[in-house]
């Protein structure tokens, strides 16, 4: 009996947690459908009280939305599957190798973890306009190709996997990549999702680096565009939450695909070492 | 299957976007827009004249960078119209978040590759000027035109100055102005005046507000405490153009005034709605002062609100000026970009400035009062309710140059503590006098208001 009720308070908590959690976008959802003046009114409603289309209809106003998504799109794309990539390699040459030099790699590829990204931006962006990659995606792409959370994440994943299984394929005549191709990257799944989604997330979201290196407007990605509604003295919030809530569903689509792989690789990745 | 369905559905929703989106595009639109550019071929403009027929870059491609936050279209409209005079000008818009503009301008321009051409607000000058340079026309050719400039030269030079001029003045709304009786002849000139309506116009429930007369929730300090001391006959800032002149008795007066206003008069309340502009919009108070963008607010976000606009009520009937105003700004040119650039920049400026068309567009767009002088009496001009009321008296009003942030967030603090947390009127001024002293410091700032065209 006290067993179900803690059960049930335990389930109302979560469940109050939950809604706290989800109302400000399930807000923000229902005001994409409302006028600038009822969303800003005094009596508040959570569902339109006249119910328009005009925010989604005319979110081209401010800018190309559809081009600003598709940018945005690619570049995630690219960025994601470069991370997923380079992580797994140095994951697994750091976790499976045994050479001089690899705890102090490790060590390094840490510290890069440690120093906040305000500290590193001007640097970054005097660099990158020395190499001319000013207005070019390859100011967002090629730094960010590897990353030390992705590193630490999937050397941790890939410890775990039996190292006599490795043995195996080397007794039986395969080569390192081949093993790495065919054998780690398969087995590394539920890590590879959780890096996916984490990077997806952090660089479908990222403004302020997009914002600095790129000024073509054709090139520019959505996280910048959503900004374009706050102007200098008003922000038109109806378009904005219009366009934010289009602008989440790749994210959503993602995560709802590989949160299966992404709660068993954090568990993994959590315990293992 | 129900991962599989949610996954179409929002598939669905992503294809319908990108089908209704495309539509709109503002892409589209400047190129309708190009097409419709009427070419001059005679020179334009009053003593800053602009002569379609010299050639720029000697007639060889040349392609700039034009960086602005705001209104697309707006600019283009200018930059479809110059490059039709000069087809071998390609002018890249690149548009820009306000808030951010001012992270990514500074970077840019310490670079070879910033943009030629650059939208500023005089609210950053410190970080910008360094990287300006002078305007290419005539001091005396600017003052001619345009008022203001006296204000904006600097050893002789003048690297940007003001197409238009905003300030404040009091929206009211029209249905709560005839529900209380008033009419058209009740608009008040003086603040005793004012304060008679703002009382005809409050709506009380016993004790409990239900309709506030006039609102300054938020914007007090903006809106009264920095500009009617111009009213008063003082300054901002003493005679050395830097120290502050906050803690003055004419700062005194209008703040004790504020506080009567709510706590006498009773008619708006410090909990009345976090802020008046809001609370206007919102169908809740009567009257505000609001700065000139305000006009454009009501028209987009409260369409609904039938409002109309009167200047600012004055102590006397004879003030030493009406209020504070502040400039929107011209264009800079980057002084790091390569002087073929720089040429065409310079040029693009002129033409801008010699264009009333152009004038006469962004200042409606800003609801600000055009800075050139031709202009003053222009029909589009005086349709917009906002700038007809600053018309009379649009001389009268100061602009007290860039002034540092501190000014107006110390006050702020200090009409904070008044209201909130009791603390008495001197000691709240004194202590925001003696945090503007600590906070400008190290600023280059000097006042001009002692160019004020009737200074004392």
């Amino acid at each position: 009996m006290r067993r179900k009720i803690s059960s049930i308070a335990l389930n109302v908590l979560l469940l109050m947690l939950g809604v706290i959690t989800v109302y400000p976008f399930v807000w923000m959802l229902c005001s994409s459908f409302k006028k600038n003046s009822e969303i800003m009114a005094l009596e508040q409603h959570l569902l339109p009280q006249e119910f328009i289309l005009d925010n989604y209809v005319n979110m081209n106003a401010h800018f190309n939305f559809l081009r600003f998504f598709v940018n945005s799109l690619v570049i995630t794309l690219v960025v994601t599957v470069l991370v997923v990539y380079t992580s797994t390699l140095c994951g697994f040459v750091l976790s499976k190798y045994r050479f001089k030099g690899r705890n102090l790699i490790f060590g390094f590829v840490l510290s890069t973890m440690m120093v906040p990204w305000c500290v590193t931006i001007i640097p970054k962006y005097s660099m990158i306009q020395s190499f001319g990659w000013m207005d070019s995606y390859k100011a967002l792409i090629i730094p960010a190709m590897f990353s030390g959370f992705g590193i630490f994440m999937m050397k941790q994943h890939i410890a775990s996997l039996p190292d006599e299984i490795l043995e195996a394929a080397r007794i039986d005549g395969a080569n390192e990549f081949y093993i790495f191709q065919r054998i780690v990257f398969p087995m590394a799944k539920n890590g590879i999702s959780s890096i996916a989604i984490f990077q997806f997330l952090w660089t479908w979201e990222d403004f302020l680096w997009p914002y600095l290196v790129i000024n073509t407007q054709e090139k520019q990605l959505l996280a910048v565009g959503l900004k374009m509604f706050n102007g200098q003295y008003s922000t038109d919030y109806g378009a904005l939450f219009a366009a934010t809530a289009i602008s989440i569903i790749p994210v959503l689509l993602i995560y709802l695909f590989f949160q299966k792989q992404f709660i068993a690789g954090i568990a993994a990745s959590a315990v293992k070492g | 299957m129900k991962k599989r369905m949610i996954a179409a559905m929002m598939a669905a929703t992503l294809a319908v976007i990108g089908l209704t989106g495309c539509g709109g595009s503002s892409d589209n639109k400047a190129a309708d827009d190009t097409a419709k550019v009427e070419v001059p071929t005679e020179p334009f403009g009053d003593t800053i004249k602009y002569d379609p027929t010299v050639e720029i870059n000697d007639g060889k491609d040349i392609s700039v960078e034009l960086w602005e936050w705001g209104s697309d279209d707006l600019f283009q409209q200018v930059i479809d119209g110059y490059t039709a005079i000069h087809p071998n000008v390609s002018i890249k818009l690149v548009n820009n978040p306000w808030e951010d503009y001012w992270t990514k301008l500074p970077l840019a321009l310490d670079g070879e590759n910033g943009p030629a051409i650059f939208n500023i607000h005089n609210s950053y000058h410190e970080n910008l000027i360094n990287y300006l340079a002078p305007l290419d026309i005539p001091v005396e050719d600017l003052q001619a035109d345009f008022t203001g400039v006296d204000a904006h030269v600097i050893d002789g030079n003048v690297y940007y100055i003001d197409y238009g001029m905003m300030t404040g003045s009091v929206y009211y709304n029209k249905a709560m102005w005839e529900a209380a009786g008033l009419t058209e002849a009740d608009i008040p000139k003086t603040w005793d005046e004012m304060r008679e309506v703002a009382k005809k116009l409050t709506i009380k429930d016993g004790d409990k507000l239900i309709q506030a007369g006039l609102n300054f929730n938020d914007d007090f300090h903006q809106n009264y405490l920095l500009g009617l001391n111009y009213q008063l006959g003082e300054n901002l800032f003493l005679e050395d153009g830097k120290t502050p002149n906050v803690n003055s008795d004419a700062m005194k007066q209008i703040m004790q005034m504020l506080v009567d206003m709510y706590e006498v008069d009773g008619v708006g309340s410090k909990d009345f709605g976090e802020k008046g502009s809001d609370s206007f919009g919102q169908g809740q108070s009567a009257m505000v002062i609001q700065w000139g963008h305000y006009y454009n607010t009501l028209k987009t976000t409260w369409s609904n609100i039938d409002f109309g606009v009167f200047e600012i009520p004055t102590f006397d009937g004879n003030p030493y000026a009406y209020n504070r105003y502040n400039g929107e700004s011209t264009f800079g040119v980057n002084k790091n970009a390569p002087a073929d650039q720089q040429a065409v920049a310079q040029d693009f400026i002129k033409y801008f400035l010699a264009n009333d068309d152009a004038q006469i567009a962004f200042n409606l767009a800003m609801s600000t009062f055009p800075a050139k002088k031709s202009l003053a009496d222009n029909e589009q001009i005086l349709a917009n309710p906002s700038l007809k009321v600053l018309s009379e008296h649009i001389d009268h009003y100061i602009w007290p140059g860039p002034m540092p942030a501190t000014v107006e967030t110390s006050l702020k603090k200090a009409g904070e503590d008044i209201f909130f947390n009791g603390v008495d009127i001197d000691t709240a001024l004194n202590e925001a006098q003696e945090n503007i002293i600590k906070d400008m410091k190290n600023s280059s700032f000097v006042s001009v208001e002692n160019l004020y065209a009737y200074a004392k």
